[in-house]
């Protein structure tokens, strides 16, 4: 499995296509993560809307790539969260902490 | 178009493979749609009521991710056909190998799709028989085991109660998802705290590269003592109410109160039982902390 990732200006795109509920795809999102931020890249985005799950372990993923950047003085920023994964993020109370990429 | 009709979906701008696709699905008693127009396309495969789509990766316009984010989420009997070059694109191969999707080169192979057709048409007779037989089960009960070692290999696991309530319309696709996710859950307990004994702290201790969950994980799914052992899942369906039961040969544990979730929490672990517990209507722990039982009331006979 692997996560497509473009540079558009000054951000990173990683677009998440399927559900990040197990090892492999928190995996896969680490590396797209890296390749994208090996770029140089410090705001990155991530583009949830093909995902339909997210568990603990996709969210432990989520807030460690969250975590690097702001080591970095950087930004994980999310597109607007819909359905499963926007109601996940709410219960966890994370919806406030991505700033939102419009 | 009626819904007994196979229909199939075409995204090309090539008037005369648009033609050629049009004629076939004539001669063979199909409706067929064609859009040369990237949002129309979009819009029409969002609702997924075609059996067959045949997309070319390079009509203008037209963004692989939406292909790659409907090949996610189409139904199992739905195929996706990718019209792509020769040699495949960077693109067409990457959506291919991530997404059990089929390849087709330029130019189109007419007795491929007709092929193509013959599929879609079983699958879509398949699922109606499963659709009727599956709504008249009363009960149904499936015992799957797997190994720690299997489980560290392993993608999500689907089971398959859940698919057959899906598809006899018994169970919503959002329910679904959410025994999906509690099952995770319980399987991640199970497999990583339950048989590899391991501890969520370890997850914010960085050794070097990595951290000593992982680099502990590692190890001990190396060791036959731990890699051995096994986890059990049994589903169980009597008509109102499915239950399963997550059972690990570890040492047990102790579920003591759910963690406080804190706003803006960045800690790595510790979600997990929360997840769990919102996603069914009961979470129950039992055999000293090695089993656990989900389970979810249809949503038909939930009291209000």
């Amino acid at each position: 499995m692997e996560f497509p990732t473009e540079v558009i200006g000054d951000k990173g795109y990683i677009h998440i296509t399927g559900d990040l509920d197990s090892e492999v795809a928190g995996e896969a999102l680490r590396s797209a993560f890296n390749q994208v931020y090996s770029q140089g890249t410090r705001t990155i985005v991530l583009d949830l809307s093909g995902a339909q799950i997210i568990n603990s372990y996709g969210i432990g993923k989520v807030l460690s790539c969250y975590q690097q950047l702001q080591a970095q003085r950087g930004v994980l920023m999310v597109k607007p969260l819909e359905g499963f994964v926007k109601e996940t993020f709410e219960l966890l109370m994370l919806d406030k902490l991505l700033p939102v990429d419009k | 178009m009626t819904s007994a009709q196979p229909s199939i979906l075409v995204a090309d701008s090539d008037e005369r493979r648009q033609g050629a696709l049009r004629a076939l699905c004539q001669a063979k008693g199909w409706g067929c749609q064609v859009v040369s127009d990237a949002s129309e396309f979009q819009q029409l495969v969002e609702a997924g009521t075609f059996d067959l789509v045949i997309a070319d990766v390079e009509m203008p316009g037209l963004d692989y991710k939406v292909l790659l984010g409907h090949a996610c989420r189409r139904k199992p009997s739905q195929l996706l056909v990718v019209v792509g070059d020769a040699k495949g694109s960077e693109t067409s191969l990457r959506m291919v190998r991530s997404n059990d999707t089929d390849l087709i080169a330029r130019p189109v192979d007419l007795d491929w799709v007709e092929r193509c057709m013959e599929q879609a048409t079983l699958s879509k007779r398949q699922e109606t028989r499963e659709q009727l037989a599956h709504s008249f089960v009363v009960s149904e009960r499936t015992e799957m085991r797997f190994s720690c070692k299997q489980l560290g290999e392993a993608q999500a696991i689907t089971l398959p109660i859940v698919a057959r309530l899906v598809a006899s319309r018994r169970l919503s696709d959002n329910d679904a998802r959410k025994i999906r996710l509690a099952v995770q859950e319980a399987l991640l307990n199970a497999f990583e705290h339950g048989n590899l004994e391991l501890d969520s702290r370890w997850k914010e201790e960085r050794l070097g590269e990595t951290d000593r969950f992982s680099a502990v994980r590692k190890e001990r799914l190396a060791d036959p003592k731990f890699a051995n052992r096994m986890v059990s899942v049994t589903s169980w369906f009597d008509g109102e109410v499915v239950e399963i039961v997550v059972k690990d040969q570890g040492g047990g544990f102790s579920p003591t109160r759910l963690r406080e979730i804190k706003k803006n929490d960045l800690s790595c672990f510790g979600r997990g039982l929360t997840l769990m517990t919102n996603a069914v209507d009961e979470v129950r722990f039992s055999s000293g902390g090695t089993e656990v039982t989900l389970v979810k009331r249809l949503a038909a006979t939930r009291s209000t």
